[in-house]
């Protein structure tokens, strides 16, 4: 009777707390408006645009070829798949077949991105949760990726490295052979991490049966990627829709059963070692022959059918020698590619007008989706598991924002 | 539950498997580098400050005004002024603003004198705007210091002639490029030695 007395004269009232821009947990600067009933969220509103630079704008000004650097910066921790993205929808645009060593050569590219970004998601998703050794563990594996980046591509975030048509230049034996080293070490360092936060009694409380999502809801919510297939959906645009090599190689799509934040974090480890996988065989299989297909467009394609050849040039053979009579660059018309990024579904819808530059590109980029999805999965969960769903659905702003 | 797990929860089994990782760790070699002491040697190709090739037989940078550079760069951070005269293009300005600059590497790839290169110097921090507005002299200058650093007496960047690319796609100028040769310091200094000694 007494508790009573006491609970009806305090005041209870909700309270509403800004999580971001710039908050280290957010990954980036994503803002999360929570309603909180005591330590409980209520309402969960991801307000984005913080990272918002107009990429897709931008591609309406740029030739298809000069838009594809601002696909790196995208989802900069994966750039290369990001790139292989933008390409296939531009070759499929264009009706470009890229060589069977081109193909191979961006399958084991995109799973090389694919290690690292998931790398970089557990290490900061382990970081959030408080398992600091895991951070320190993956980023000596990541290092060698991104060496072996440099290696080939000459910078090692924002590679620009594949090319409408193909790749930029050819991998040689020494980097071949060191990334094969690479593929015999790395099942072991899995192995590591497992060790450090699988079966850890911290690690399992926070996310077992944290933001539990059924596979109805994540295809209603348009989840894509580890996220939809850590609640069981086996959706891979990689096996339902092949581009490059991939129906070419053998590999599993791996999902979850229940949905949580602990599936989801088990499909990307699983996703590690079939990437691995992938890599080994492409490795293997890879043909010799060239690089880039005879009908790539140049790199300074033309912006308009028309392209003057100017006499007066000194050095006229560097003019490319488009004939006068070509008026539009690309087939006009309506397209739509996905690829499978990281982390998830990455499309790219191109309105072309003929032109060498697209007359609209709209990117459909998972990390929006996923962000839209927060709400859904936040609600009733403890502030502290909020923390925990920003890092299982994978997201970076600069894809989010574009 | 059966006796194996009662007993991984009750030792903190799985706990005490990550923390003998960990302090195996601990004496094992640091993968890590004191950076500023300890540098970073980057791989041949590794797209950093730009520079304009200081031709050994001119003494001048190579550039012909074509203005491919300034038309397939992404964010549009190169600018060109020439004038005509009877039979050529004489470059007057030519300006990359490094700022802005996306490291993409088109320009060095596009050029078919192979006049701009984008170095493998990373560090070049500095104070004001102002010294990210590289100029003709500035980018002169930018390979000076690069190229009296290089330990090899020839250099040729790899985005000249991309390995792969058929070599008929390339105009002539890419197609017979040869390595610049580059005047060492070292090299320089022995040679300014030998001749105070004669003098």
């Amino acid at each position: 009777m007494e508790q009573m007395d006491i609970e009806k004269d305090l005041q209870t009232k909700g309270l509403i707390l800004n999580m971001g821009p710039q908050h280290p947990a957010t990954h980036g600067v994503l803002r999360l408006m929570l309603h909180l009933d005591g330590e409980t969220v209520v309402k969960c509103t991801p307000y984005v645009g913080y990272l918002h630079r107009g990429t897709e704008k931008l591609c309406e000004n740029r030739t298809y070829i000069s838009a594809l650097p601002l696909m790196d910066r995208l989802d900069y921790i994966s750039s290369m798949a990001n790139d292989v993205g933008y390409c296939v929808a531009v070759e499929r645009l264009f009706g470009i077949e890229p060589p069977d060593r081109a193909k191979y050569i961006r399958t084991m590219m995109c799973e090389m991105t694919r290690i690292s970004s998931h790398i970089l998601w557990l290490a900061t998703h382990a970081l959030d949760m408080g398992a600091m050794s895991v951070f320190l563990h993956s980023f000596r594996e990541r290092e060698w990726l991104l060496d072996l980046f440099e290696m080939i591509t000459g910078a090692r975030l924002t590679v620009s490295y594949p090319r409408i048509g193909g790749v930029r230049c050819d991998v040689n034996r020494e980097f071949l052979e060191s990334l094969y080293k690479f593929t015999e070490e790395f099942p072991k360092r899995i192995e590591e991490y497992e060790t450090l936060i699988d079966q850890n009694r911290i690690w399992l409380q926070r996310t077992k049966g944290i933001g539990v999502i059924s596979a109805r809801d994540a295809i209603n919510c348009g989840l894509t990627g580890p996220t939809l297939r850590g609640s069981g959906v086996s959706y891979d645009v990689r096996k339902h829709e092949p581009y490059d090599a991939y129906d070419q190689v053998d590999f599993e799509v791996p999902v979850g059963k229940n949905g949580d934040v602990y599936d989801r974090y088990r499909c990307r480890m699983e996703e590690l070692r079939q990437s691995n996988r992938i890599i080994r065989q492409c490795i293997k299989k890879m043909p010799d022959g060239p690089i880039l297909a005879d009908n790539s467009p140049e790199l300074d394609m033309p912006a308009e059918g028309h392209r003057k050849l100017i006499p007066e040039m000194s050095l006229s053979h560097a003019c490319i020698s488009l004939s006068d009579e070509c008026e539009s660059i690309a087939p006009a018309g309506e397209f739509y590619s996905a690829v499978e990024v990281p982390k998830g579904e990455l499309g790219f819808y191109i309105l072309s007008d003929g032109s060498g530059k697209p007359y609209r590109m709209r990117l459909r980029s998972p990390s929006f989706v996923h962000a839209s999805a927060l709400p859904r999965l936040c609600r009733g969960h403890m502030v502290a598991d909020v923390i925990a769903l920003i890092g299982t659905i994978d997201i970076v702003l600069g894809e989010c924002d574009r | 539950m059966t006796l194996r797990d009662a007993a991984k929860k009750i030792f903190f089994l799985e706990i005490l498997k990550g923390l003998a990782l960990t302090f195996r760790t601990m004496i094992n070699r640091p993968v890590t580098r004191r950076y500023p002491k300890v540098k970073r040697e980057p791989f041949m190709g590794f797209r950093g400050r730009h520079a304009f090739v200081r031709d050994p037989g001119t003494g001048r940078e190579k550039c012909v005004a074509c203005l491919k550079c300034s038309i397939v760069c992404p964010s549009q951070c190169i600018r060109i002024e020439y004038k005509e005269t009877e039979e050529r293009r004489v470059l007057e300005k030519y300006e990359i603003e490094a700022l802005r600059c996306v490291f993409c590497g088109y320009c060095a790839e596009v050029c078919p004198v192979c006049a701009l290169v984008l170095t493998e110097v990373y560090e070049y921090a500095d104070y004001t705007r102002e010294q990210f507005l590289f100029d003709r002299e500035r980018l002169l200058k930018n390979w000076d210091d690069f190229s009296s650093g290089l330990k090899t007496g020839a250099y040729f960047n790899k985005f000249w002639r991309l390995s792969g690319i058929d070599i008929n796609r390339m105009p002539v100028g890419k197609r017979l490029q040869q390595s610049v040769q580059v005047k060492q310091k070292e090299f320089l200094s022995k040679e300014s030695f030998d001749k105070g000694r004669a003098a």
